[in-house]
């Protein structure tokens, strides 16, 4: 029996997440690896959404450490490289788990997400409008949502110095200014790899900023 | 007697001294400075943190680290022990709601040239010349200079300028509004992204050299010699590349054609194209320019 192709398969990938199994996709599965690990890929991320949803309180332990350990296989986080010297510095996952973890598993997961569609690569234009569409409207509102609660959070505890703190508003500002842009860059054009990854950078860089404000405000 | 002069030298006296009595009285009373000696070994660990105020740092020949701290506020106290071939110094509160101003202090400090740096300011600035060794810089609002240092250098702030004259090794610099400076360099890897802010590389692009420039707006200028080598990328997505380079366009790629809109400059100077060039922006511009 003749699979469907890739592209079709692909246009069904939701229906499928959704739990609707078609017998053509279900083949196509079994022949094509290559659209099976994007479906691996996608149950992975559904069923840590679905256990982080379960959880009312801190999520497990292993749940936190396969995001990050997914994070970091994804290439979207990097461990600091040991040749030839040794890194003096944190990373910005480093300062993410300095931060309550309740609060930042969310953001994590949904970093998940929005990298996923960010760095997947292009298929057809129609799939991946799609993918970016969808993947902007549910994953950058619940990071964004996320940061916000931690932003508010920060910002209720942080410290007193007036230079400090002013420099921190401007720069969170001017951070938030550069998400809006990216995301209407990103409206604009879906499929741009630079408009996906400067989005993705910028909210990289609102964690970080909160993170590094976490950690000081200690 | 001769009163005129007398009260002329009088006016003179008050005109001299009252400047004076009006500076001490300006100064703070509580200033008072604190000097620390630790002995060490070969490629000790100095980390400093200091909440307000200016760091700065000096190699030296001694295996010996000297720590002069000036405490400008009366609220204040430097905390400096050593552990092993760590030395530790930190800026200490001593009570509750008090003013950044109170809990400014201003180091020297003198490290052995190996010495590995810690060095955490929020707001003041840092410097830190002719140290070799690896070095990691957080700030906040303090701009960092950094001159004829090596090893691998990474900075971090958030609204503090960075400049870099001379320095060699690898050096990762991240920011959101600061502006960096990179001149003279010697270093085979530099990774500099800032977001609002300008960045300004001139130097050497040395063999399989890896220089990745970013920014999200303003101005990223690159500064090249005719005979430099290189592979360069310039991209803005929403910008303007503005290249002096006579490059040979890659074989297999769009060369200098926009992409999608995009401003995009990519080909090899001096065709062996020895160092990778990167520079990437969003809405900002990329200059390509000639060095004098």
């Amino acid at each position: 029996m003749a699979t469907m192709g890739c592209k079709q398969f692909l246009n069904q990938l939701d229906v499928w997440l959704e739990g609707e199994k078609p017998p053509d996709a279900k083949a196509h599965a079994v022949v094509c690896p290559n659209c099976r690990a994007v479906l691996e890929d996608f149950q992975a991320i559904a069923s840590a959404a679905s256990e982080l949803r379960d959880e009312s309180g801190e999520p497990p332990a292993y749940l936190w450490n396969s995001i990050r350990t997914k994070l970091e296989e994804e290439g979207i986080i990097h461990e600091p490289q040991t040749a030839p010297v040794v890194v003096p510095t944190k990373g910005w996952h480093e300062w993410f788990r300095a931060l309550p973890r309740p609060a930042l598993a969310g953001a994590y997961l949904a970093l998940l997400v929005v990298a996923g569609f960010a760095l997947s690569g292009p298929i057809t234009k129609r799939v991946n409008d799609y993918r970016w569409i969808r993947g902007t409207r549910d994953s950058t509102a619940s990071l964004g949502a996320h940061l916000d609660s931690v932003e508010l959070a920060t910002m209720a505890s942080f410290a007193s110095n007036p230079v400090v703190t002013d420099a921190l508003h401007k720069n969170l500002l001017i951070v938030d200014n550069y998400i809006s842009l990216c995301e209407k860059s990103v409206r604009e054009e879906p499929q741009s790899e630079i408009a996906r990854d400067y989005l993705y950078n910028a909210y990289q860089q609102k964690a970080d900023l909160l993170a590094q404000m976490n950690e000081w405000g200690e | 007697m001769d009163t005129g002069s007398s009260v002329r030298r009088s006016w003179k006296a008050a005109l001299v001294l009252t400047p004076a009595i009006l500076i001490g009285s300006a100064a703070p009373v509580s200033a008072r400075r604190l000097e620390k000696h630790f002995k060490v070994d070969a490629r000790p660990v100095v980390t400093i943190h200091n909440p307000n105020g200016t760091v700065t740092v000096k190699a030296w020949t001694r295996s010996e680290v000297l720590v002069i701290a000036d405490l400008i506020g009366g609220q204040a106290d430097v905390g400096a022990e050593q552990n092993g071939n760590h030395v530790d110094v930190m800026t200490r509160q001593l009570s509750d709601n008090i003013s950044p101003d109170d809990l400014r202090a201003d180091y020297q400090v003198n490290v052995p040239q190996d010495a590995e740096l810690q060095i955490h300011n929020d707001s003041g600035g840092v410097s830190v010349a002719n140290v070799l060794g690896d070095m990691n810089v957080e700030t906040v609002a303090a701009g960092v200079d950094l001159q004829d240092v090596a090893g691998y250098l990474t900075v971090k702030t958030v609204g503090g300028s960075f400049e870099c004259l001379r320095c060699a090794g690898r050096v990762e610099v991240n920011s959101i509004s600061g502006n960096f400076r990179l001149v003279d360099m010697r270093s085979k890897h530099i990774h500099a992204q800032t977001s609002t802010g300008n960045i300004l590389f001139s130097g050497e692009f040395l063999p399989d050299g890896e220089y990745r420039l970013r920014n999200y707006s303003g101005v990223i200028e690159l500064r090249f010699a005719p005979g430099d080598s290189f592979d360069l990328t310039a991209t803005s997505f929403k910008g303007k590349v503005n290249n002096q380079a006579k490059l040979i366009p890659p074989a297999h790629s769009l060369g200098s054609a926009p992409r999608n809109g995009n401003a995009l400059v990519a080909g090899s100077l001096n065709a062996a194209g020895h160092a990778r060039v990167d520079l990437t922006s969003f809405d900002g511009t990329i200059n390509v320019v000639k060095r004098d």
